[in-house]
């Protein structure tokens, strides 16, 4: 349930956010007076049962959510505890926790994605418990055979679980349409693919916890009995999501191992990487595509590292020479890592895309790319070894004649380059 | 594959093994007399127990230090344990003795699968399970203290509830504990490790799947009687959920260390140092670490510093010859220990690590003399560089006991002397210091 994100995300214009913020106000508005009028019709009990709810809902927030690979995996305890709500304390209930849910989100969120959360939690819970009693769902201790659950908890729970994701999807594509103007059906698409089948596994565990409760006649006590393989399940998502972290940072020794080789190239691994990933943003490549482009002008010149250190520190790699074949010498040493398969063609070839020659067609994108970048880094940053830098035009003009020199290309280099100016400045 | 049956020399793994049997026995005897009728009468809520332990052993979990895990065939295991009304099915009322008896042909059965397939058996780590099974079920059906079994107590429906699941997970909780307690003792042997250690490893590392697992089997019985057979795969949904995160968690890992070793290979490609010396170093410091009792968690950062102790060579403009720093004049070696922890120090969270590599070239007189802090794991890397430095990363004997004694000759000045000898012990048999079933390394 990715509701963290922020309705003003993305810069945008005034005329958006003042359409936001009315949009926020309105489910607000909604989520409340259906979780009052569900009070007035249904009555809350306040029992054991509620407070249960509620302590659950505070131990969600402390615990927190992991989203690791952007929102594919992870665990949300959120989603859990309100469709056990709908099935133990009816639609009311569900409101109210909805509503104390709201606020509670991990994360530090602006108030506005507080209250746009609350309003929307508070209607999932009002909706979703509705639909649970309307799919025949029975308050959840009435005993019975294997049958008999299934049908008056099983088919419910999952009723209730595919209603509170579809009020969950709408309300967020909604407010992402407004805020940003991307549109509704796509994005919501987006979100059922990534949250979809978790939403299913959070429908099994609110099952598992309502049968314990009820039928099995545990109580309270079922919480306890449920609480720790999801907590553990946290606990190693975390743990992952840190590791991931950890791995991303130690691929920065093997740059820094290049510097180490060659002291006049510190720096430019990481400028090639950004150039690089930028100009494949600019290119339309897919996610996937961009992430290897950086890695790949991250790692570029790793074959570096296997060669004598007094040649490489007396001669540049200006000028479409390639030094001993380094970047085939850096593939080999890649060549083991699998998360990296998708960047070791660029590696391989990014002298090729510079080598002033004809044809070329063969040469990927991605090897292109990185060549491009790698090379008017060189020319333009780092120099021949007596100290000659190019201007941008001198430097444009000379990469025109090598396979690299596309107008797409140098478009998306220009665009990129105006970019990172924009950081800068 | 390792052996079937443990090697004579192990003791401790006889022990568990004949403990197992035992076991095994018990149940027989106890059981033979009513086991057709049983049989005849709970034939469905058998299979799908055996099946689910068979699957379960099969889907192992490797954690980052070796060890296996298999969750979902211990918390079968102990639900069948607990098993009493089920919904559809008649009342599993048999002795611990059985219970036994249908946990076993689920071990074995995976067992059998394993060893055709061509992995390792591991005869003692099944007979662990099984005891810390059988305990759990003689201590929920055969004793009853007030007249009255635990099962009898979760059969009688006027007891709470929550008070036959407190009972119950107490109940796994020492079921599992007392296989823990039987894995680490024949792993310590086996390793050479101290057993509080290895106890300690043991317990630190599957700790948070043990909760689950722990939890998991109870719930399995307690929604039987209303769920029927069908409790089994709903109750185990959420350690699934569990496994599936352990197991990226473990996996993650794998791939991190791949990229540590790829910086090892950086030196080698350059042809600063031989082929597969930084592995080998790596191999050798994890094998003292572990007969010197050096928890999991450092053991990780010891095997790390020990693959990039040479990254500093990197930036030498003449190599040494054959990379061999134990040969070299000991201001390089400090040299190239800085120049490596420098690199390594570029990420963030890998400073240990770097502090390891540098500390590595310090003798051990500057610990004895001066009082210098030198941590344990770089003393470690120094040996083990040094060993294989000398010997070449040859087992030929006569070498290592060359290397042995020439490092011997460097004792109390160079090395420490507790480490040298945990050396003599790692290289005296190559089961030394090895977590899990060992598989078969290319060298």
């Amino acid at each position: 349930m990715t509701t963290e994100a922020s309705p003003q995300e993305g810069g945008a214009p005034h005329r958006a956010t003042y359409a936001t913020n009315i949009y926020v106000g309105v489910v607000a508005a909604v989520g409340l007076s259906l979780t009052a009028a569900a009070i007035s019709i249904d009555g809350l009990v306040i029992d054991a049962t509620f407070w249960v709810m509620v302590l659950l809902a505070v131990l969600a927030w402390l615990f927190g959510s992991v989203e690791v690979d952007a929102g594919r995996v992870g665990l949300s305890f959120t989603s859990i505890v309100l469709l056990a709500t709908m099935a133990l304390v009816g639609p009311a209930g569900a409101g109210v926790v909805g509503t104390v849910l709201g606020p509670l989100q991990p994360g530090r969120t602006p108030l506005n994605a507080k209250i746009f959360n609350t309003g929307m939690f508070a209607t999932m819970g009002v909706v979703g418990g509705s639909a649970y009693i309307a799919a025949g769902g029975t308050p959840g201790d009435s005993p019975g055979s294997t049958w008999q659950i299934m049908r008056h908890i099983g088919l419910p729970v999952l009723v209730a679980d595919v209603v509170q994701l579809a009020v969950n999807l709408v309300l967020i594509a909604m407010v992402v349409r407004i805020s940003t103007g991307l549109p509704m059906r796509a994005q919501a698409g987006r979100l059922l693919g990534t949250s979809g089948p978790a939403h299913l596994g959070y429908g099994i565990i609110a099952f598992i916890l309502v049968v314990l409760w009820g039928p099995a006649r545990l109580g309270s006590a079922s919480v306890l009995l449920i609480l720790p393989p999801l907590v553990v399940a946290q606990w190693a998502y975390r743990q992952y999501s840190e590791e991931v972290k950890g791995h991303e940072r130690a691929l920065l020794v093997l740059v820094a191992a290049v510097e180490a080789k060659a002291p006049h190239l510190v720096g430019h691994s990481a400028r090639v990487a950004e150039l690089s990933a930028s100009m494949a943003e600019h290119l339309g490549l897919r996610s996937q595509m961009v992430a290897d482009a950086r890695v790949a002008g991250m790692l570029h010149d790793l074959g570096l590292t296997t060669l004598p250190t007094g040649l490489v520190r007396s001669s540049g790699v200006v000028g479409g020479t390639d030094l001993q074949g380094y970047p085939a010498r850096g593939v080999r040493l890649l060549r083991g890592l699998s998360f990296l398969s998708g960047a070791l063609d660029a590696i391989a070839h990014h002298r090729d895309a510079v080598t002033p020659r004809a044809g070329g067609e063969d040469i990927s994108v991605a090897a292109l790319v990185v060549g491009l970048a790698d090379e008017y880094d060189l020319l333009t940053e780092v120099g021949t070894p007596d100290g000659v830098v190019l201007t941008d035009d001198e430097a444009v003009a000379r990469l025109r004649r090598t396979p690299a020199g596309r107008d797409d290309l140098l478009r998306a280099l220009e665009q990129a380059l105006s970019r990172r100016a924009g950081v800068v400045s | 594959m390792r052996p079937v049956l443990p090697k004579a020399t192990s003791s401790r793994a006889w022990t568990v093994l004949v403990l197992g049997v035992a076991v095994l026995a018990t149940g027989l005897y106890a059981g033979a007399a009513t086991l057709p009728s049983q049989l005849e009468l709970h034939w469905l809520t058998v299979a799908v127990f055996v099946v689910a332990i068979t699957v379960g052993e099969l889907f192992r979990l490797r954690m980052p230090s070796g060890r296996d895990a298999a969750p979902l065939a211990s918390a079968s295991a102990l639900a069948i344990a607990f098993l009493g009304k089920i919904d559809g099915e008649s009342l599993f009322d048999v002795s611990a003795g059985f219970v036994v008896l249908v946990v076993t042909a689920g071990l074995l059965l995976a067992a059998v699968v394993r060893g055709v397939r061509g992995g390792a058996v591991g005869l003692d780590q099944v007979a662990a399970r099984l005891v810390g099974v059988a305990v759990a079920a003689w201590l929920a059906r055969g004793v009853a203290p007030t007249g009255r079994s635990l099962w009898d107590l979760e059969v009688a429906s006027s007891v709470p509830r929550s008070v036959v699941a407190l009972g119950m997970v107490g109940v796994a909780g020492i079921g599992i504990g007392v296989e823990i307690v039987l894995t680490s003792a024949v792993r310590s042997e086996r390793q050479r490790t101290p057993w509080l250690a290895a106890l300690r490893d043991e317990f630190g590392e599957v700790a948070p799947l043990t909760f689950a697992v722990v939890v998991s089997g109870p719930m399995v019985a307690l929604m039987a009687p209303v769920l029927g057979l069908l409790s089994l795969p709903v109750a185990l949904f959420p350690l699934a959920i569990t496994y599936v995160a352990v197991g990226r968690y473990a996996r993650n890992r794998v791939t991190y260390r791949q990229t540590i070793a790829t910086l090892s290979h950086l030196t080698e490609h350059g042809g600063y140092t031989p082929t597969g010396h930084a592995e080998r170093v790596a191999d050798l410091s994890l094998r003292i670490g572990r007969v010197l009792g050096v928890s999991d968690r450092d053991l990780r950062d010891v095997e790390y510093a020990a693959l990039l102790h040479d990254l500093g060579q990197i930036s030498l403009i003449e190599p040494i010859p054959d990379g061999a720093t134990v040969l070299a004049a000991p201001s390089d070696q400090r040299d190239i220990a800085d120049e490596g922890a420098r690199i390594i120090r570029h990420a963030e969270g890998l400073e240990r690590v770097a502090d390891y590599v540098e500390a590595q070239t310090t003798p051990y007189r500057q610990v004895r003399e001066l009082g210098e802090e030198v941590p344990v794991a770089s003393r470690i890397i120094k040996v083990a560089n040094a060993f294989d430095d000398l010997t070449g990363g040859s087992d030929d004997p006569v070498q290592v006991r060359a290397a042995n004694e020439r490092i011997h000759l460097g004792l109390g000045y160079q090395y420490d002397p507790e480490v040298v000898e945990a050396l003599a012990v790692a290289t005296s048999d190559t089961a030394v210091g090895r977590v899990g079933e060992p598989e078969p390394v290319a060298r």
